[in-house]
């Protein structure tokens, strides 16, 4: 370990930001460079506008040639915006960057308070506290740790995709787990696109098959990660192959298994269109799946028990004729026996693409969703507008007639306290998109009912415009009740004040469409944990910064990019997946991170060899030598939380940058006279 | 000047209209995104005028004269539904709208008499009908079970039992309560009844904006039932239970206070065995207001009917939170004769025509209202022959053998 301990007197430099009006206007920053300079040790105190400006910076670098500075002390603003920058100009000047030291008299200080006297006081106390602990740093060098260049992307939506085919294309090796059988998430369910309508498979076949045959990326789908460790750079990730039944080496995709099956015709609801349609229990999920090749369920399949293994997993039994496995023939690709796998794979970065799932209707019973029929989802109806679709593109009720009137209810589980408070962001233009397809299928009068129309995206506006003018109709408030019309009609009461008109309007309609709200995934918390990622208040995961770094996570390298970071459009969605490869691509090609020398480490005479340390550390980055009987730290785990060195009986546990003798001078200094 | 209770940031003092956004459910008003949810839900939206989206309106543009000027509000029959659907999470009914209704009552040149008198009677008797304080434990007598009164059993009882007024001078109410008595007796449990003492809880007062009878009834009522050792009170009126567990306690009223269907509900393993003659009943039960909606005893009630042999249960289109008031809260209960007038449709009518569509042969209620209400409404509607109306405690006691 690095830890020269330099032996001159001190000679302080100490910088007080005036940070435009940020902190002059509440603290007497030349009051407070005044004090400084007379404290023992400083060399000199100058207060300046802008400290991490260039010319700011400048200031300390040649302060530090000409004055003969061997420490340097800032006071401005948080260390998370501007600690790097000033370690840098110290650095520049020729001195050791950790002979450093900086305080924050703006979040902790100005921004909190209003008195100019007691804030100035305030400021003084802590730029003592500060030139007090710098005196005792010690010189520390930063480690660089090699990066590997692989990535792992986690759910194949159009976000996942667009990222694993960007670092694929840059020649970096892509492991890209999917849960669902194939990739393409929710944007392969869709016909159409708002607010082009170009056609959603013309525009993702293509890149799913890429991803399919595309030499740098390994594609596991029906796979999900089971265990993450190590860190940035350096992750060690397990990643659990659900069986399929079916030996994807040996499946050419010709299906012939499916129409062979012994169930005549398809008699399972089928999760790809939202249980409208039917499938048998071999299928492959929609005819672009990526990759091609089928699947079996165990749940239905006759060939298997049921009944469950002790672990819960299937039973295969032998009681079907199995003519799946005769047309399958030569291929020999049906494999009963498989088994979930684990595969460990070493990757150095990690892009989350999870995407969202829809909100669950049944949840507000007032809407009718799951009582009476007519009432769909607007994922449902997504599929039956698809020409792919349960109804071949023929939109008709559950009871094979073609709907008339149809109301689509926005706002269904977003703005509301008693669901998700926020707005989905994309259901105004997905409603205004199905409006415009439901009209051209069916030529039915339709009903959009909202509380506002949010159509800000580049054309979203026209989009808009068009739709209304098409003759589709609005009415300005939220739905309130659907109950079916008196008199056994078959049509449905929507209830709503035309908030327009003051007028409460009980509009019947042969068809409710309910623009369901987005929503984290229902494991966004155990992926949150996986990952060591934070959430925001709705659930989604959180970004680093909401403006400036809005991919990255508080995990470095781990970032975040499309609909698990918050509602988004595809558009929106593929520029954070470009953003997300970027970031990674930034730190494989850099090739090493470095790695704050805050670290732990032991003093091994003092050492009693207690091992109350080992289990404690979050990290597992401590071991005991048992030959030594002595406890050791691996530097390279380890991420400075100071859990050890606070539980070390006998002290022998130090931390740099955290020692003793720092601390306690910060505190004398924080609470000595100013 | 009202009681509508909501915590201040400090020293805000007491809630008006003019000083909301000192309270954080105050404030909270004026978040509203006009999205018309109350309107569209409330049951005499189209009749208020002024639905609570448009007082809001009114209110921030400087407008609410006109509100306190227009008898809209008297539509209201707090019935919770625009504040449990309200996406903002505002308190319509237990906040914006007392404050408003307060002063539209002030403003109002005729109070309908039917409500007046029944205003003037609880002042003066301690019930709306009027009947002699010294009837109120009448009913008593005719319960097979007897029914102590704690002031003469001189000793202090596990359930103090709130009788109310309906209970104890309708007929049908009477009903429910030798039920109540029956059911008391089955499970063992030492109960006492306050008898000719006991008043009004004053709920309807309050929610119809008297507030000043309301604070006279809690008062009374609080210093009556401090006289008395007893370690909870049982209700079967649906709105003395939501005014006890929350407008009471500001008058000092500190005691365990439970509703007679969830208080049942919570002993159904014990009362289940005792439920053993076959019934033959298919039943849709209504959900009340302040028992549903406003206090969450949606599976409770449920609960007790399905569990009476012979009992089968069907639900109207509206239940549960969608449920349709009955008509009679906040002051409904005697604005029947104003509404006709006026030509609206009595709630009351609107929801049996609805239980009647579930094809029900008996609707179970547990508000003591809507006994004699939906009875009624039955007869005018002509389905009083297909259809009864029963009490839920009613129909566990007509299960037991005797
Ligand atoms: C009804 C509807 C219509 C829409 N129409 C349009 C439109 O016309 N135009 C438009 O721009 N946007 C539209 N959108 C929005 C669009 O769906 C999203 O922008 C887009 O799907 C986001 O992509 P994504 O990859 O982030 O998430 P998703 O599409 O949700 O993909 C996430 C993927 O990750 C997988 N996954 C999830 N969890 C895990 C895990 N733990 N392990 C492994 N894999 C996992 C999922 O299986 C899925 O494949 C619409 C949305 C809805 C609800
Ligand atoms: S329901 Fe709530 S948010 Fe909507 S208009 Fe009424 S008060 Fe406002
Ligand atoms: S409480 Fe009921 S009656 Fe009153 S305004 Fe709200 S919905 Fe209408």
């Amino acid at each position: 370990m690095a830890n020269i301990k330099a032996t001159e007197q001190p000679r302080i430099g100490v910088y007080i930001c005036h940070c435009g009006h940020n902190i002059a206007a509440t603290i007497d920053v030349a009051a407070v460079a005044k004090f400084a300079e007379k404290l023992p040790g400083v060399a000199l105190a100058r207060d300046y506008k802008y400290m991490c400006s260039a010319p700011g910076q400048d200031l300390i670098q040649s302060d530090i040639e000409g004055h003969k500075l061997n420490r340097v002390v800032v006071a401005s603003c948080s260390p998370l915006l501007h600690e790097h920058t000033f370690r840098n100009a110290t650095e520049k000047g020729g001195i050791n960057p950790f002979l450093f030291q900086m305080v924050n008299i703006r979040e902790h200080n100005s921004w909190v308070h209003t008195d100019r006297a007691i804030a100035t006081e305030k400021a003084k106390a802590q730029v003592q506290g500060a030139i007090r602990r710098v005196a005792g740093h010690s010189a520390l060098e930063t480690k660089r740790v090699p990066i590997h260049p692989d990535v792992l992307v986690v759910g194949g939506g159009i976000a996942g995709i667009h990222a694993a085919m960007t670092l694929a294309n840059a020649g970096k090796k892509v492991y890209l787990v999917e849960r669902e059988p194939s990739i393409g998430g929710h944007m392969a369910k869709f016909d159409k696109t708002f607010p082009t309508l170009d056609c959603a498979a013309c525009i993702l076949t293509p890149k799913m098959s890429s991803v399919g045959s595309h030499p740098n990326i390994t594609l596991w789908s029906y796979s999900e990660v089971a265990k993450v460790d190590g860190f940035v750079g350096n992750y060690t990730v397990q990643v659990k192959r659900k069986p399929r039944y079916i030996n994807e080496d040996l499946c050419t995709g010709c299906q012939e298994c499916i129409s062979s099956c012994v169930f005549k015709e398809p008699k399972f609801p089928d999760e790809f269109n939202e249980r409208l349609g039917k499938r048998r229990p071999v299928y492959i999920p929609f005819a672009q799946a990526t990759p091609q090749v089928v699947l079996i369920d165990p749940e239905v399949c006759l060939n298997f028990k049921r009944q469950k293994g002790p672990n819960g997993e299937p039973v295969v039994g032998d009681k079907c004729k199995k003519t799946c496995v005769e047309a399958c023939g030569e291929n020999k690709a049906i494999d009963f026996t498989q088994k979930e796998e684990i595969k460990e794979i070493q990757v150095g970065t990690v892009i989350v693409a999870t995407g969202f799932k829809t909100f669950d209707a049944t949840r507000v019973p007032y809407f009718g969703y799951g009582k009476y029929p007519n009432v769909y989802t607007s994922l449902e109806v997504e599929r039956l507008v698809n020409a792919s679709g349960p109804t071949g593109g023929h939109v008709v009720l559950r009871d094979g007639k073609e709907p008339k009137t149809i109301a689509i209810a926005h706002c269904i589980g977003s703005r509301d306290e008693n669901t998700n408070r926020h707005c989905s962001r994309v259901c105004c233009m997905y409603s205004l998109k199905l409006a415009h397809l439901l009209k051209e299928h069916t030529g039915a009068e339709i009903y959009n009912f909202y509380i506002d129309m949010r159509t800000p995206g580049k054309g979203f506006e026209e989009f808009y415009q068009s739709v209304a003018a098409e003759g589709v109709h609005f009415v300005r408030g939220k739905i309130a009740d659907v109950y079916p019309e008196a008199g056994g009609t078959g049509k449905l009461i929507v209830q709503a004040e035309d908030t327009l008109l003051g007028r409460v309007r009980k509009q019947p309609v042969d068809m409710v469409v309910l623009a369901v709200g987005l929503e984290p995934q229902a494991d966004a918390q155990d992926v949150r944990r996986m990952f060591n990622m934070s959430c925001g208040s709705e659930g989604f995961f959180l970004e680093r910064h909401p403006k400036l770094a809005p991919v990255s996570t508080f995990t470095d390298g781990v970032f975040i990019a499309g609909a698990c970071q918050s509602p988004k459009d595809i558009p929106d969605t593929v520029a954070q997946a470009g953003a997300a490869a970027a970031e990674a691509m930034a730190l494989i090609d850099k090739g090493h991170v470095e790695q704050e020398p805050n670290t732990a480490f032991i003093i091994e005479d003092e050492c009693s060899g207690c091992k109350s340390c080992v289990p404690l550390c979050p990290y597992t980055a401590i071991t005991f030598d048992e030959a030594k009987k002595k406890a050791v730290i691996n530097e390279a785990l380890c991420k400075g939380c100071g859990t050890c060195v606070a539980s070390c009986p006998s002290g022998s546990i130090k931390q740099n940058l955290f020692e003793d003798g720092e601390i306690f001078a910060e505190i004398e200094g924080v609470l000595a006279q100013v | 000047m009202s009681n509508a209770t909501a915590t201040a940031d400090s020293d805000a003092g007491v809630m008006t209209l003019a000083n909301l956004a000192n309270f954080p459910e105050g404030r909270k008003v004026f978040s509203c995104m006009q999205c018309g949810t109350c309107a569209a839900t409330c049951p005499y939206g189209d009749e208020m005028g002024f639905p609570p989206r448009a007082i809001i309106t009114m209110l921030e543009a400087g407008l609410i004269e006109e509100v306190f000027a227009s008898p809209g509000l008297l539509n209201c029959v707090t019935c919770y539904a625009c504040m449990a659907k309200c996406p903002r999470g505002i308190k319509l009914t237990e906040v914006l709208l007392p404050l408003v209704k307060e002063q539209v009552f002030t403003r109002l040149k005729e109070v309908p008499a039917e409500l007046q008198k029944a205003l003037e009677n609880t002042m003066r008797y301690g019930n709306p009908m009027g009947e002699s304080p010294r009837k109120r434990a009448l009913w008593a007598k005719s319960s097979p079970v007897p029914v102590p009164v704690i002031s003469e059993i001189k000793r202090p009882v596990d359930v103090l039992w709130f009788v109310e007024c309906y209970p104890a001078y309708h007929p049908r109410g009477n009903d429910a309560n030798r039920a109540t008595a029956k059911l008391f007796k089955a499970l063992g449990i030492d109960f006492a009844i306050l008898g000719n003492e006991e008043k009004c809880a004053g709920e309807c007062a309050r929610l119809v904006g008297e507030t000043g009878l309301f604070d006279m009834l809690t008062d009374s009522n609080v210093k009556l039932l401090r006289k008395y050792q007893f370690k909870r009170i049982v209700t079967g009126g649906a709105h003395a239970y939501d005014a006890f567990k929350r407008k009471y306690p500001a008058a000092g009223f500190d005691f365990e206070v439970h509703h007679s269907t969830p208080f049942f509900a919570q002993h159904l393993a014990r009362i289940k065995p005792k439920l053993t003659k076959k019934l033959d009943y298919t039943v849709t039960y209504h959900d009340a207001c302040a028992l549903g909606r406003h206090n969450g005893f949606y599976d409770e009630p449920r609960a007790l009917l399905a569990a009476i042999p012979g009992v089968k249960l069907v639900e109207m289109t509206h239940s549960g939170v969608n449920s349709i008031c009955c008509g009679g809260g906040g002051g409904g209960m005697w604005l029947d004769t104003y509404y006709a007038a006026k030509g609206y449709e009595r709630l009351s009518e609107r929801r049996v025509k609805e239980a009647l569509d579930t094809g029900a042969n008996a609707l179970a209620v547990s508000c003591p209202y809507e006994v004699s209400r939906f009875e009624d409404a039955l007869k005018v509607v002509g389905g009083d022959k297909r259809m009864v109306v029963r009490d839920v405690v009613e129909l566990l006691a007509e299960a037991m053998e005797d």
